[in-house]
């Protein structure tokens, strides 16, 4: 039913959109995972990770929309294809008496760490979204916009929380506030961090007729630091997350912390060839000892094809990726990957 | 042993080249209106320095800013500004934009030779571009359809004209986006109907300036601001410019340089 009425809203908005100016744009993953563990091969796949399906409508220079559905191949849907509402947002800009703000309303990004503008330089996600510390789009609005002379960027918004994928029982009622603050004092040095706080489930909920307090209900206060320095053809790329979770109506819950550290480091060899090494640690609570894994992936962007504006059109990805366990008890895990990304777009007027 | 020579000899066929020196070679790309200017001034520059090779290509503003910031061209054409969003991009991945004004222009507001109208204000301009006036009687000509011929949307004439004159409304719906102000000079001067905008420095004989608000573009027009859509043109460099890339830019700001300017029909800065 939910495909149903995703592919109406499609045609719908196809058919609205074709009075204003409107760019379409595809972006498909062809991916090959090759992951083995203890000796033994786990995965051996060839999918279509990703099929997004964009299109950013032009009402006018102040206003702009963006519609994103994704389409992918192999997350065990009955009829082997999923679909996905990504994005389906309004940005409103010159609204505010704020120079370079935007308002932004709808399935929109999360500004939070670095998944709001991740590119996927490694064909893993954005450590916030590896790790399911916040989702990479959500319902909400907010305020965004760039700083004078290029001094950086900001932005405050308001989530309902769960994110694009969750239903049902999983849908937030609370407002989920954010503040992402990114400056760049000196040209190639930025610097930046983010802090959300983030509840799941009615604080109170109904018992025997009456109000009680609701033992479910869990509240997550997450920041993530950031820094980038981009010198002459290579950049690094340092995150700091950290994630508390409290679940104040259960009397014997003990809070605890996760943390990530995550850096990456990208050499652009030439304009076809870049190298590109990540290291992350991933601690799931700081007061427990060897629970946590260590990433490490190394790999290749080769650019068959850019656009007029050097963006990637056509370009092959390979990763070697590692997983290791603190504990002993659980084996380390490696996976080659290899991914054809292929992206076309269109502005109709 | 062996192994670490071999590691590094390989790291040196990889890291050598990107830093290796590039030779007596200047990329140029950018803006269209920029474009007349960058090539006669590569021309003549590369006349007086045979061994200085200069490219020049166009594609519009938003592309020669996206590929300084990218780093893949020497300087970067622009008839309009750099915007905030391509700002923060460049001092994020470490390019510090350096806006070189090379020259004056303004926009002309042109229709067919034939069309009888001389004149137009801003606000009328605005009406037309926008869709709300679509007939030349309206406006005190003809009784003929009005065709709006723009520019697309990484141009920056479209952006300078868009910001002063349409005052960031939506375009006309059905008008044509076109990709230079070659095919605008010359789908105007071919439609008895249409009404375009271009460089000072792209008007044929087929095509007739509109005054606007009364004022003609001319170079004393545009010098004094006097002409409401007047601009600065721009070559972009990472930093102030250096070396091969200074000789160049300080040729085309020269009295040399300025008057190739003035010849592609632009305004010079002096």
């Amino acid at each position: 039913m939910k495909k149903v009425v995703l592919f109406m809203a499609l045609l719908i908005l196809v058919t609205a959109f074709l009075n204003a100016e409107t760019k379409l744009k595809m972006e498909i993953w062809n991916r090959w995972t090759y992951k083995t563990s203890d000796g033994e091969v786990e995965k051996n796949e060839f999918a279509v990770k990703r099929g997004y399906f964009r299109l950013e409508p032009k009402f006018g220079n102040n206003i702009k929309g963006r519609f994103n559905v994704d389409f992918f191949s192999d997350d065990g849907a009955d009829d082997g294809v999923g679909l996905k509402m990504k994005y389906a947002y309004l940005d409103f800009s010159n609204l505010l008496p704020i120079k370079d703000s935007k308002l932004t309303i709808g399935l929109m990004k999360t500004y939070f760490g670095t998944i709001y503008d991740w590119d996927y330089t490694t064909i893993e996600k954005d450590p916030s979204d590896l790790y399911k510390f916040v989702s990479s789009t959500d319902y909400g609005l907010g305020i965004s916009g760039y700083l004078p002379n290029g001094f950086g960027t900001y932005a405050v918004c308001a989530y309902n929380g769960e994110g694009y994928k969750n239903t049902g029982s999983k849908i937030n009622y609370g407002i989920n506030p954010l503040v992402n603050l990114r400056l760049i004092p000196v040209t190639g040095v930025t610097i930046g961090g983010s802090y959300m706080l983030k509840t799941e489930g009615k604080s109170e909920i109904e018992e025997g007729g009456e109000m009680v307090d609701n033992p479910d209900r869990e509240e997550y206060s997450q920041m993530a630091g950031v820094g980038k320095f981009a010198f002459g053809p290579a950049y690094v790329l340092a995150q700091y997350l950290m994630k508390e979770t409290d679940m104040p109506n259960m009397d014997d819950f003990e809070k605890f912390t996760e943390t990530v550290i995550s850096a990456m480091g990208v050499f652009k060899v030439n304009s076809k060839l870049d190298i590109v090494a990540r290291y992350d640690i991933y601690d799931p609570d700081t007061d427990v000892d060897d629970d946590g894994k260590n990433l490490i992936i190394g790999g290749v962007n080769y650019h068959i094809m850019r656009d007029s504006k050097n963006a990637p059109k056509l370009f092959l990805q390979l990763n070697f990726e590692q997983l290791s366990y603190e504990c002993d008890d659980y084996e380390s895990e490696t996976q080659i990957l290899a991914q054809l990304r292929w992206i076309f777009s269109e502005t109709m007027k | 042993m062996r192994k670490i020579i071999t590691i590094i000899a390989l790291l040196a066929l990889i890291v050598v080249p990107v830093f290796a020196k590039r030779g007596n070679k200047i990329t140029i790309a950018g803006s269209t209106t920029v474009l007349p200017i960058a090539q006669a001034c590569a021309e003549s520059y590369m006349d007086m320095h045979p061994d200085v090779n200069i490219s020049v290509r166009g594609g519009g503003s938003s592309v020669g800013i996206a590929n300084i910031i990218a780093g893949t061209v020497d300087i970067g054409d622009a008839s309009r500004h750099i915007k905030s969003k391509e700002l923060t991009q460049a001092r994020e991945n470490g390019i510090n934009p350096y806006e070189n004004v090379v020259a004056n222009d303004g926009i002309a507001v042109v229709v067919h030779f034939n069309n009888t109208m001389n004149a137009l204000t801003l606000s009328q301009l605005k009406d037309i571009f926008t869709g709300t006036v679509q007939n030349w009687k309206d406006v005190g000509g003809p009784n003929m359809p009005i065709v709006v011929v723009s520019r697309d949307v990484s141009s920056g004439t479209f952006e300078v004209f868009n910001s002063k004159v349409l005052q960031n409304a939506k375009g006309a719906d059905g008008s044509l986006m076109l990709a230079s102000n070659n095919a605008v000079a010359t789908t105007v001067g071919q439609t008895p109907g249409a009404i375009g905008y271009i460089g000072l420095g792209y008007m044929t004989d087929e095509l007739k300036a509109l005054t606007i608000d009364g004022v003609m573009p001319s170079k004393k027009t545009i010098q004094t601001k006097e002409y409401p859509i007047s601009r600065t043109l721009h070559m972009y460099t990472n930093g102030s410019p250096k070396g091969l890339v200074k000789g160049f830019i300080d040729f085309v700001l020269s009295s040399e340089g300025q008057q190739i300017v003035e010849e592609q029909g632009f305004i010079s800065v002096d």
